[in-house]
């Protein structure tokens, strides 16, 4: 018998307003321990609110947001790691002295601190930097130590707000890496991004935000089905022509598109209609589920699913 | 250690390590020392060249009197190889025709009219040795006509220079300590006013920090925003008395070994200084309260800023009222009821200046410094909160001014 789902983090009726901006208007959906979550939306949409009234820097205006049951306060720190998405750390103090100040604060002592910091350093080849300001570090570098401020004291949730925006590919494959360590320790993970690969490699769940509520909600199979299936991909070469009655053109390249067919309509209707065209020669015919990202360009540009 | 604990043993230990907090600490105070110090060498190396050019002014220069009023002294005309000239005019052409350096022109009223100095170019000099000469030559010639007159040398001396006082006071019939009880209060007053003005910046650098380093959501997620804000104070308030007490030990040092050779203007001998205990507890507790006050509005100030820079722009705007009590020195001296000092006592941003000043020249009644703390404390209360909320919501506001408005 399948184990029931425990929550880990709970959104109930969440709306909350910055003046008469109604930023988030009715939101509820919850995470379950142990599992990767994509929090997914275009730029605006309230991602960012929505992560910063799940930890109390912002009040609600209506609704409840909860992890492990009790509404976000600080003494809550050591059970949540958090990468902000606008970050940065005391840049003109030494490494490892703000790694061990920032786990302290997460409730390490200072001995577990400095063991901890000297660790992760090690693992990513910043050993020989932690007595160097943070400014003489590079880019990459102080990304590096900004995970490790993130995840040193363990935590079982782990929020990471577009963790890979600005990341280089090593620094990418890190985080990873670090992701799938933590989850198979049992941590949860909310991902916050709009980075679809990422989640179709990560995430067990997700949720797309559109217009301060949720758009899709479930599985990546779920929200697939939900938004209708498949898709014809298709190679060619020549002119692709446009026929609302057969099909609509929802990803199109010089030699590349994607079709999404009308209803009542089969794929052997359309594949008959290309192949009567003259001036189009195709050379690829597939009919597939649509990847996220077709989802997402399709939910964001198109204005949604019905 | 709690979360606080470690926010202060944070920011003491890295801010002791900023050279800036020593310059601040060390530089600036020996900055002013020396400029003190060049200013008082310059005043005497100013005088001592006045007199010594006044000598061998007389000594080397070939000088011409015409004395209408009738008061310079034969001998010292005689002794200083001076020509009298027979008229203005006579006086002026010598010059002209360099037979003279210099000619002084004592017309009958002199003490209305003042004396004309005609004399060859010296070059731009603030203190012409010829006009001093004039000067001294009259003045040496009038000492020694009332000296004859009177003949009592003690009435020249005292029309050339006052003589020194010691006073005696008495209040309710027991002796006071009179000016000299000023000094110990006087010195928390100072000491206020210098503090306000060293940690302003590290106090608004204290809270555009995190916003600037962009390092405040992470931190306000693992420490409450009042405990941060607090730690944060006490901190800087530690920085205060590492500051004072390296400005007070070479003090004490000095007062040691100089406590039996000093006196202090007024004639107060240095180990004579009086301490008041309730004069000093006051003064301490404005002080302690006020400068918490301004910390705490100054860290509020920098949360509604993008950076440490345009917030040290308009620090004035704070700093001012801990200085605008001076230029109302005269009311809280002579009538300390006046309207203007009563507001000033009341108002929290005036209040400890104003308080520790009439707490310095003993102006202040016991129910003024009650009521006046009672205010202040419920200010720095509620500059607290307000330093908190404008945190918590500035801190997020990343590269954009806020405005107070915003916060509620």
């Amino acid at each position: 018998m399948p184990q029931e789902p425990i929550p880990k983090v709970e959104i109930k009726s969440f709306a909350i307003q910055f003046g008469s901006k109604e930023v988030i208007k009715d939101l509820s959906f919850t995470v379950n321990k142990g599992e990767v979550f994509g929090f997914l939306g275009a730029n605006g949409a309230g991602k960012t609110t929505t992560i910063r009234t799940l930890l109390g820097l912002f009040e609600p205006t209506h609704g409840s947001l909860s992890i492990d049951g009790l509404r976000y306060s600080p003494k809550m720190s050591s059970e949540v790691g958090y990468l902000p998405e606008e970050r940065g750390l005391y840049r003109n103090e030494p490494v490892l002295e703000t790694m061990v100040y920032f786990a302290m604060l997460h409730g390490i002592g200072k001995t577990e601190a400095i063991k901890r910091s000297l660790t992760y350093l090690r693992r990513v080849g910043l050993a020989d930097k932690a007595r160097e300001r943070l400014t003489k570090l590079s880019g990459g570098q102080q990304q590096k130590v900004q995970l490790g401020v993130t995840i040193l004291h363990e935590p079982s949730l782990m929020i990471l707000d577009e963790p890979t925006e600005a990341l280089d590919p090593v620094n990418r494959s890190l985080l990873m890496d670090i992701i799938s360590e933590r989850r198979q320790k049992g941590a949860t993970v909310m991902l916050v991004t709009h980075r679809m690969e990422e989640v179709e490699q990560l995430c067990d769940r997700i949720l797309m935000l559109k217009d301060g509520t949720s758009a899709l909600y479930g599985s990546i199979e779920e929200v697939k089905d939900s938004f209708g299936g498949h898709v014809i991909a298709l190679n060619f070469t020549g002119e692709l022509p446009t026929n609302t009655k057969l099909y609509t053109i929802h990803t199109k390249r010089p030699h590349y598109a994607e079709l999404v067919w009308a209803e009542k309509v089969t794929t052997d209707d359309i594949f008959k209609y290309l192949a009567s065209q003259s001036d189009l020669h195709v050379t690829v015919f597939e009919v597939r589920r649509p990847s996220l990202n077709d989802i997402f360009i399709q939910l964001y540009e198109g204005g949604g699913h019905d | 250690m709690t979360k606080m604990g470690r926010v202060i043993s944070f920011e003491v230990v890295r801010s002791l390590k900023k050279r800036s907090f020593w310059f601040a600490t060390i530089v600036i105070p020996l900055i002013v020392i020396v400029i003190g110090l060049i200013d008082y060498a310059s005043a005497h190396n100013a005088n001592t060249t006045v007199q010594s050019q006044n000598q061998s002014y007389f000594q080397t220069a070939k000088i011409g009197i015409y004395d209408q009023a009738g008061l310079i002294n034969a001998e010292i005309i005689k002794k200083q190889n001076i020509v009298s000239e027979p008229n203005v005019q006579a006086g002026v052409a010598a010059v002209k025709a360099n037979k003279l350096t210099a000619f002084f022109y004592y017309p009958q009223n002199v003490a209305k009219e003042g004396i004309s100095v005609y004399a060859q170019d010296q070059g731009v000099k603030f203190s012409p040795p010829y006009n001093s000469a004039a000067e001294t030559l009259l003045r040496e010639s009038v000492d020694l006509h009332v000296s004859l007159l009177t003949r009592n040398h003690q009435i020249a001396q005292i029309l050339e220079k006052s003589p020194p006082i010691t006073d005696a006071t008495y209040k309710n019939g027991q002796p006071t300590k009179g000016l000299a009880a000023i000094i110990a209060p006087g010195i928390i007053w100072i000491t206020f006013l210098v503090l306000v003005v060293m940690l302003a910046y590290f106090a608004v650098v204290a809270t555009t920090e995190e916003k600037e380093n962009r390092a405040a959501e992470i931190l306000l997620t693992s420490i409450k925003s009042r405990s941060l804000i607090l730690g944060k104070v006490l901190s800087i308030f530690i920085l205060a008395l590492v500051q004072v007490v390296i400005i007070v030990i070479p003090l004490l040092i000095a007062y040691v070994i100089f406590k039996n050779h000093i006196t202090l203007p007024g004639g107060v001998a240095l180990n004579h200084i009086p301490i008041s205990a309730s004069v000093v507890v006051t003064g301490f507790a404005f002080l302690l309260f006020g400068l918490m006050l301004y910390i705490s509005l100054l860290m509020g100030f920098g949360s509604l800023f993008p950076s440490a820079q345009e917030a040290s722009r308009y620090l004035f705007i704070i700093i001012i009222w801990s200085l605008i009590p001076i230029y109302a020195l005269a009311y809280i001296v002579s009538s300390p009821h006046s309207l203007i000092v009563q507001v000033f006592t009341y108002f929290p941003l005036t209040a400890p200046s104003t308080v520790l000043l009439r707490n310095a020249v003993g102006t202040i009644s016991t129910t003024d410094v009650l009521i006046s703390f009672a205010i202040l404390f419920v200010s720095v209360v509620t500059a607290i909160a307000f330093v908190v909320r404008a945190f918590q919501y500035g801190a997020m506001q990343y590269g954009r001014r806020i405005s107070i408005k915003e916060l509620f």
